[in-house]
């Protein structure tokens, strides 16, 4: 069933999956950061440093961030979709957006791989 | 012929006469806090570099986030953060056919607004 609706006939589906699944993947992520957050409190830089230095850490923040970037790629095209009729002007900004996620991605890449 | 008696019905989009119901509320809320959240992206990314780069931009960091201005800034970010998360969480749920009626929805929709404000306010209140 879900193999079918994932297939080439209904290529809406995986966009919708997509969304869904980077969404709940986030989610789980910041639940686990603000309990986290709570319980060791970093209040200086050591302590933040100590923090965010575990490559396990940088893993899922890095994991974190892609589900972020496909989740904004969606949600900003659809947002412009709806509300820029002007194919041209549409086509150009999402070239900025799919861009500037590109840039983004390898911009976090090298914050945490320089931790 | 059909096309055209269509196009001739009358329409009204000017949203100051629109009153919207409280999931139309919610839904566009969602919108607007996702696009504000695309858009700080990269205030967030420096943010971040300059939290772990060294303790000089750390300290830069905590300076400037410590001003009234910034602080503001803050408070709308985690405005636009909680609501396109709980209203998320709770799209997902109607994704499950979960509290779908339109008097659960009802409910669910205030109930994030109320969870909205309340995380807002915690953090708020933490920052300050």
């Amino acid at each position: 069933m879900l193999i079918q609706l994932l297939t080439n006939k209904y290529p809406g589906m995986r966009l919708w999956l997509s969304q869904r699944l980077s969404a709940v993947m986030m989610a789980i992520y910041i639940v686990f950061l603000i309990t986290l957050l709570i319980i060791q409190q970093p209040s200086n830089f050591e302590s933040w440093h100590v923090f965010v230095s575990p490559i396990w850490f940088r893993l899922v923040t890095l994991v974190f961030f892609i589900s972020l970037f496909i989740h904004a790629w969606l949600g900003v095209s659809d947002v412009f979709k709806d509300y820029i009729f002007n194919k041209t002007l549409r086509a150009n900004l999402q070239i900025i957006v799919d861009t500037l996620l590109v840039v983004y991605l390898i911009w976090i890449s090298f914050i945490l791989w320089n931790i | 012929m059909q096309q055209n008696k269509l196009k001739s019905r009358p329409k009204n989009l000017n949203l100051f006469t629109i009153r919207l119901p409280i999931n139309a509320v919610v839904s566009i809320l969602h919108r607007a806090s996702g696009m504000a959240l695309f858009l700080a992206l990269p205030l967030i990314l420096l943010a971040l570099q300059y939290s772990v780069r060294s303790p000089e931009s750390y300290a830069t960091l905590v300076n400037l986030l410590d001003t009234w201005f910034f602080k503001l800034i803050l408070i709308g970010l985690s405005w636009a953060f909680f609501h396109h998360f709980f209203s998320g969480i709770r799209h997902l749920m109607q994704d499950i056919h979960w509290m779908t009626s339109l008097q659960k929805a009802r409910f669910s929709g205030r109930v994030v607004l109320w969870l909205v404000a309340f995380s807002v306010l915690i953090f708020a209140l933490v920052i300050w």
